[in-house]
């Protein structure tokens, strides 16, 4: 058999064929139906047990799953199992106790998983804008629906750090205000810029009480302890919640489907169609949309597929390269521009509020500038979206970098809170673009072609917006810790910015013509967030660790940040012991030999998934062989039922001449010649028989051995020929 | 479409804790299981009109192949397309979709009229034949001319946007 033919076996898992193919078919009632399934389940022991424990495992089965809700049946069928399965084991129970610690463990596993469901349930009830994001599916496509679910996760993530923020660090310091009186005159440009009688308010960290605060009854609160805990702990938590999603997408989004990109008819035909869709526009484009895209298949699977030249290679990638590097060149000269022009000090009034301004238009104009640079050069379409992407990114991440490393440099007095103040003109100046100034572009587009239909439609530019949340959030990542009502500022901006982008993309957008994968590209903005916060999260950190502002904030009592910790919490200098231990701990050679375990741990895990993926290959193949067997043995079975038979009754025993030879040579072949092994079975030790007898075989089967042994993969010692009418032939001479 | 609310009894409630995401938007039966939808009414929900299969995802999920749905084919239909359902059950109720002449297989002539379907009727017969042998060339693994749902699994279980497209918002 052709599967015999490679050297390793892999473990195959026995299965009821039968039972599965009734299944299938479907033909049979339901009620047999449910019995197959019954039997089959009876066969995992652990659920058949008649005790409370068993009877949830049943329920919701050893992987918090369902054990029912996995089956690929109807919901009646289902409650015809359930029923059968509640049966069958209370005729076969056998009362046996657990022990109390299993007994305990389901309870706890099977309470988490209620708890999980309830959680969910009720998150889904309070799920704002659901009815909105459906409505915009269907007139547009799952594509667009992503952004905006995107967009709402992030407000969601936003809502919660505000709120944490203001219960925690806002209230207890305006609670301490009350108790002192402030004036301060506020004029229009000091609200956008920040200075003047907002300077020292609650906005920014300079404001921030260093000492505690104790506003009615006896309890106090201590502001730096509060401020520095509330801070990290919230920055962690949102830290381990973005690694999360993101490792879900990426597993879920390019993990799970290797290997499965080269099938791209197949995909189209059966992804292609969105069932999501519910408008009788968004319908035909999607259908006209497919089409195009099988043309351009077939197009290109029509072409002769030339291999480009050693030299064209070459080339594109050459071109690639240097245009990458011309970019990182424009990236570092906008940055040192950044630099330059923050160092200038003119007599220009409100000089801040221009450079937060130039940034921010910076920041907008240039993915369009991007995306006309990817053209240039020579890369999948995808490819080009997640190049745009990056470097977009890298942009981002870099001006907010030098915006911090600029006034750590600085020297102006208290320049945690000018930091806080230029996050803030920037989110206020790009809220003024992406709020008002964007839609009137997109409105005024939809205008015009709305007069005149040829003109190209505008669409929904999902890649645009959503780089537009990932900025927002990047600095609102960076601005939080300095002014942190900043959360409820992007909170309340992301609010807006739904209703917004609703009404632009109802109003004056078209759905898209070509259709957009959405799936790959979520986890990639996801990766964005994710890389932003752990910059910001190295950078801040690094800064705490070193120094703090003397002249304003929460800290200044402590000369470093970390002090608020080493000091004020563990009181080190109290407990020489414990500082001897920790100052060990962070030793450069034990940090090194963490890093250097985590980097073992990696290259295991690594070369785990590498096997894994070769296994997968390996069995891919034998799937291959397998059908190749079965496509075999269907022809066997075919010439068996014709009549030639494979197997005679073995003949009494003759003297061991040529006869009994040539019958043991030729009929008594096994068809699994692993079972043992006979040397006289051997292919070579045949070699010279064969050749007399090839005439006087009859034509047909002398031809379907010739066709047989032409194909490689067929094994030679396997003959049919010779049974019974060449045995008769033999007998006969 | 009536206004009349089904109650449930505790037992069903938790029969039909199949998604937890499923709300059934409208009800008009008072019997879950006995009165029956036609087709033609399941057609013209805003969430079927315009998909090209609907004939066919109806008459999977009826009881009797008809395409006329109770209540619980309704449910199931709904959970099935909903977000949380699993890619395993997806994929198998993707296969019975798409196998429009009902033989557990996707042979060439449900192909053709799938991509037929697809399009709305714009490609030409050359480049269906074309469309669908390319098809077959893929996803094929053992040969025999036609998809059994191993092949389809394989394929589709894969594919990056099959759980979004694949998706009813309910």
């Amino acid at each position: 058999m052709p599967s015999r033919q490679i050297p390793y076996g892999t473990l195959r898992l026995r299965r009821s064929n039968s039972d599965s193919e009734a299944l299938l078919t479907g033909g049979a009632d339901s009620d047999r139906q449910a019995d197959i399934i019954v039997r089959e389940m009876e066969q995992l022991q652990r659920l058949m047990e008649d005790n409370p424990v068993s009877e949830e495992l049943r329920r919701y089965g050893p992987k918090n799953r369902e054990a029912l809700r996995d089956l690929p049946q109807g919901l009646t069928m289902k409650r015809t199992v359930r029923a059968k399965l509640s049966a069958s084991v209370s005729l076969r129970s056998k009362h046996r106790p657990i022990s109390f610690y299993k007994r305990l463990k389901y309870r706890i596993s099977f309470a988490l998983k209620k708890g999980r469901d309830r959680i969910s349930e009720l998150i889904f009830s309070i799920e704002p804008w659901h009815e909105a994001i459906r409505h915009l599916e269907g007139q547009f496509g799952s594509a667009v629906g992503s952004y905006f679910h995107f967009l709402r996760w992030l407000f969601a993530l936003n809502l919660l750090l505000a709120i944490l923020l203001l219960c925690f660090v806002v209230v207890p310091q305006v609670l301490h205000d009350q108790g002192n009186n402030r004036t301060g005159s506020m004029g229009f440009l000091d609200f956008v810029s920040g200075k003047g009688g907002f300077e020292d308010s609650v906005l920014f960290y300079g404001h921030y009480h260093w000492g505690d605060v104790t506003s009615f009854g006896p309890l106090t609160y201590n502001m730096p302890f509060s401020y520095f805990f509330t801070m990290i702990s919230l920055y962690l938590f949102f830290f381990a919640i973005l690694c999360y999603r993101t490792a879900y997408s990426y597993r879920r989004n390019f993990i799970e489907i290797a290997g499965g990109l080269s099938n791209v008819f197949a995909t189209k035909v059966f992804c292609g169609w969105d069932f999501g869709i519910v408008s009788q526009h968004a319908a035909a484009l999607n259908a006209s949309s497919i089409y195009n895209e099988f043309k351009e298949l077939l197009s290109e699977q029509n072409k002769k597929h030339v291999t480009m030249s050693l030299w064209r290679r070459m080339w594109q990638y050459m071109v690639n390269v240097v245009v990458t590097g011309a970019v990182l060149a424009l990236v570092a000269g906008l940055q040192y521009g950044l630099w330059l022009l923050l160092a200038l000090k003119t007599e220009v009034q409100h000089w801040e509020i221009f450079v937060s301004l130039i940034i921010t238009f910076v920041v907008a104009l240039c993915p369009l500038l991007f995306n006309l640079i990817v053209r240039v050069e020579y890369y999948k379409a995808r490819t080009a979206l997640y190049v745009t992407l990056a470097r977009t990114g890298l942009l981002d991440i870099s001006t907010l970098t030098m915006l911090l490393v600029y006034w750590t440099q600085s020297d102006t007095p208290c320049w945690e809170s000018a930091l806080g103040r230029e996050t803030y003109r920037l989110v206020l100046l790009d809220a003024l673009v992406s709020l008002f100034l964007l839609p009137l572009v997109e409105f005024a587009r939809g205008f015009i072609f709305k007069l005149n239909p040829n003109s190209g439609a505008p669409e929904f530019n999902i890649a645009y917006n959503s780089l537009t949340l990932v900025y927002n959030q990047a600095v609102l990542w960076l601005g939080a810790v300095w002014c942190p009502l900043l959360a409820v500022a992007v909170a309340l901006k992301f609010l807006l910015l739904f209703y917004v982008k609703r009404e632009c993309a109802l109003r004056a957008c078209q759905p898209a013509r070509k259709v957009w994968r959405a799936a790959q590209t979520q986890t990639v903005l996801y990766m964005l967030v994710t890389l932003s916060l752990f910059v910001t999260l190295f950078s801040v950190g690094s800064l705490f660790l070193r120094g703090s502002s003397q002249t304003c904030g929460p800290f200044v009592t402590y000369t470093r940040v970390w002090g608020v910790v080493s000091e004020g919490v563990l009181r080190l200098p109290e407990r020489p012991a414990l500082r001897r231990v920790l100052s060990f701990l962070t030793r450069p050679g034990v940090i090194a030999f963490l890093f250097l375990s985590l980097c073992v741990a990696t290259y295991f895990m690594r070369a785990r998934a590498r096997a894994q993926r070769s296994m997968v290959d390996i069995l891919r193949r034998m799937l291959v062989l397998q059908a190749k067997d079965k496509d075999f043995l269907l022809a066997a079975i075919d010439k068996v039922s014709n009549g030639e038979w494979l197997y005679n009754p073995r003949e009494e025993e003759q003297a061991a001449d040529s006869h009994t030879l040539k019958y043991l040579q030729e009929v008594r072949k096994p068809s699994n010649a692993a079972y043992h092994f006979d040397v006289t079975r051997l292919n070579h030790s045949m070699s010279e028989t064969r050749p007399h007898r090839a005439d006087t075989r009859p034509h047909s089967y002398h031809v379907d051995r010739r066709r047989r042994s032409e194909d490689g993969d067929t094994d030679s010692s396997f003959s049919w020929q010779g049974s019974a009418s060449c045995l008769n032939h033999t007998k006969d001479q | 479409m009536g206004n009349k609310i089904v109650t449930f009894t505790e037992q069903q409630l938790e029969d039909y804790q199949v998604n937890p995401d499923l709300v059934p938007k409208r009800m008009t039966e008072n019997q879950a299981h006995t009165i029956v939808v036609p087709v033609e009414e399941i057609e013209k929900l805003p969430e079927l009109k315009e998909n090209p299969f609907k004939r066919r995802i109806c008459q999977v999920f009826s009881h009797d192949g008809s395409g006329n749905l109770t209540f619980e084919d309704f449910l199931d239909m709904m959970s099935v397309f909903s977000e949380a359902a699993p890619r395993d059950i997806k994929a198998w109720y993707a296969f019975r979709i798409y196998d429009l002449d009902d033989d557990m297989y996707i042979g060439r002539e449900d192909l053709l009229e799938a991509t037929r379907l697809l399009t709305k009727g714009e490609l030409h017969p050359q480049e269906r034949d074309e469309i669908v042998a390319s098809v077959l060339d893929e996803a094929d693994v053992d040969g025999d001319g036609r998809l059994s749902f191993m092949d389809f699994e394989h394929v589709v279980v894969r594919a990056p946007d099959f759980l979004s497209t694949f998706h009813i918002r309910v």
